[in-house]
């Protein structure tokens, strides 16, 4: 089967590679000049570093989207368009086994999501080096999405979402539709809801005076005001003794008030992607059983 | 059991609530070509599928080539299923179908299969999407010709071509099952096409089968029989009516024979196929022998 593979699939491949080399060109020219400027920057001047980098900042952020297109395009179209087109009922009149036939295009479509979606994260992660010491931590929202292992989970989770909704559909417009629904409904309830509670976070507590900020690198999750400990809640009513001028803080400071900062610490980050990539692993694991069973007791 | 291709007991399928093909038991001896004729609906299509295994059964039993039809090499080698819409890859070439199955079956004559083509002027490396259908038809024909199998299982694959298309078409698949011996079973509407290439006929009205015999046997024993109107309990008993028609004068009987006819008062025609076709497509119910007939009053 490996030559029906190659020539059902070839210009898919193809298009996925040429992409990934268009991409890597201007990734790999500013990557390098931008870790060259962040050694030559002293502390002030570093933070302007990103100046001129509007457009693969941009770039960069939107491969955020690209694992929704491992969905639509490969995994509702590996077995769910030759359900609708008939051409399952071709491959399964020759003496190949249904088994078999769902086996190996199985591992193509992982097989190679894995590896593209591997070889883009690589590409954004070495990439964002430079940005994860300079702008945002590497731990925080968008950039924790983009780099090592989050972008691979969530494209094996699309690939395994679009397969199952192929096969459950036999229709690929339908199919496409529930993709989209579903990547960025589980996505965004599993970032929004669950991330923040994978572990307990810590807290601190930080002077008025200070910037609100965590410990660098960490992912802060809640900056609140309190006053000896307990939060203060609802309208503040700001002491006569305070004036709004510029030593307002430090009067805050000094009549206790003191911000408390909820945060994951940088040395979490690992065990977060882990646990994340575990999530959607699962998930997809889950929706190939699915499949597989939907299509044994569909009859085609 | 042995001598029978393909046989049937019983064999239904439900879709929900509704029963596509029912209760259906027949039997095709082997290397014969035989037409399955029925109206739309009447559960042509899922019999094939049933008998190819793209579909499981939910009552009786079917064997094809001896085997169960199941998901198994063993099975999948022996049967050739060309279904209703010839699926074909529509940006692939001939030349491609050919690779495919050369690469995905272990008995595969891919000499014969471009050399059919060839002589059917069938370009090897145009992309099958811009055929005539007529084209394509002959393509899914070799294809599933090509791995030479025992059985061969064809749904209406000349419904949508010209006549040309279509001759050509029946006279490959004559050749070839002539060469191997195969056994076909070929779903169609048109009677002239199975009179040409048929020798077992399988009717199915109603999601069941209301006959199953050899084309000759077939031809030999329906009869019209035409009289005055009379008391027909005698040929009731004897033989089985399919269909009456009552003028005040006159009454015409669809007969199937089961042994001589006593009576010389009747004035006995010869049916064509059609004819027998449509008395058998009208039935109600199932026709074994001695059934009720349908009366149709003029």
């Amino acid at each position: 089967m490996t030559w029906l593979l190659w020539r059902q699939h070839r210009a898919q491949m193809a298009i996925v590679a040429a992409l990934l080399a268009v991409f890597a060109v201007p990734v790999v020219v500013t990557g390098r000049n931008l870790t060259a400027a962040l050694n030559a920057c002293s502390h002030s001047s570093c933070g302007g570093l990103f100046t001129h980098y509007d457009a693969i900042v941009t770039a960069v952020n939107l491969t955020v989207a690209v694992p929704l297109i491992f969905g639509i395009f490969w995994g509702v179209s590996v077995i769910g368009r030759e359900l609708e087109a008939g051409t399952a009922a071709l491959a399964w009149s020759q003496s190949v086994t249904r088994r078999h036939w769902v086996r190996v295009k199985l591992l193509w479509l992982f097989g190679s999501t894995l590896a593209a979606s591997s070889t883009l994260s690589a590409l954004v992660t070495w990439w964002s080096n430079t940005r994860n010491v300079v702008q945002e931590s590497r731990f925080a929202g968008l950039p924790f999405d983009l780099q090592n292992l989050s972008p691979v989970g969530f494209s094996m989770f699309s690939a395994a979402l679009g397969l199952a909704a192929g096969i459950a559909w036999r229709r690929v417009l339908p199919a496409v539709a529930t993709t989209i629904v579903g990547f960025v409904g589980v996505r965004m309830i599993v970032e929004l809801v669950f991330r923040p509670s994978y572990l307990a976070p810590l807290t601190r507590y930080v002077s008025m005076t200070a910037p609100p900020e965590g410990p660098p690198g960490s992912l802060v999750q809640d900056t609140e005001l309190t006053l000896r400990g307990h939060l203060v809640s609802g309208k503040v009513r700001i002491p006569d003794t305070c004036t709004p001028s510029k030593a307002f803080n430090d009067c805050m400071d000094r009549l206790g008030y003191r911000v408390r900062i909820t945060y994951q610490p940088a040395g979490r980050y690992w065990t977060f992607q882990w646990i994340e990539f575990g999530i959607f692993a699962a998930l997809s694991v889950v929706l190939v059983a699915v499949s597989v069973v939907l299509l044994r007791r569909r009859d085609v | 059991m042995s001598t029978a291709a393909i046989v049937t007991e019983g064999l239904g399928k439900r879709f929900g609530s509704k029963w596509a093909l029912r209760d259906c038991s027949l039997a095709v001896p082997t290397g014969r070509v035989c037409g399955l004729v029925g109206a739309n609906g009447a559960g042509k299509t899922t019999l094939l599928r049933l008998l190819a295994g793209l579909s499981r059964p939910t009552s009786g039993r079917a064997e094809v080539g001896g085997q169960v039809p199941r998901d198994d090499i063993q099975f999948l080698r022996e049967v050739g299923y060309l279904a209703q819409e010839i699926p074909l890859y529509r940006r692939w070439s001939a030349a491609d179908h050919l690779r495919m199955g050369a690469a995905m079956n272990p008995r595969w004559d891919d000499g014969w299969a471009r050399e059919r083509l060839q002589g059917l002027r069938i370009p090897l490396e145009q992309r099958v999407g811009t055929m005539s259908g007529g084209q394509r038809a002959q393509v899914g024909l070799v294809l599933a010709l090509a791995k030479q199998p025992s059985v061969l299982l064809l749904d209406e694959p000349v419904a949508a071509l010209d006549p040309l298309a279509r001759r050509e078409f029946l006279s490959t698949l004559a050749e070839a099952v002539a060469d191997q011996g195969t056994t076909v079973v070929l779903s169609s509407h048109l009677v002239t096409d199975l009179e040409r290439v048929c020798d077992h006929l399988v009717v199915l009205a109603d999601s069941r089968t209301v006959l199953a015999d050899d084309l000759d046997d077939v031809l030999a024993t329906h009869r019209l029989l035409v009289g005055p109107r009379r008391d027909t309990t005698a040929i009731e008993r004897d033989h089985v009516v399919l269909r009456e028609e009552r003028t005040h004068r006159q009454l015409s009987l669809w007969v199937r024979l089961r042994g001589p006819l006593v009576d010389p008062n009747w004035d006995v025609q010869e049916l064509g196929l059609e004819e027998i076709m449509l008395a058998y497509l009208s039935l109600r119910e199932p026709a074994p022998a001695g059934s009720r007939p349908v009366e149709v009053t003029a």
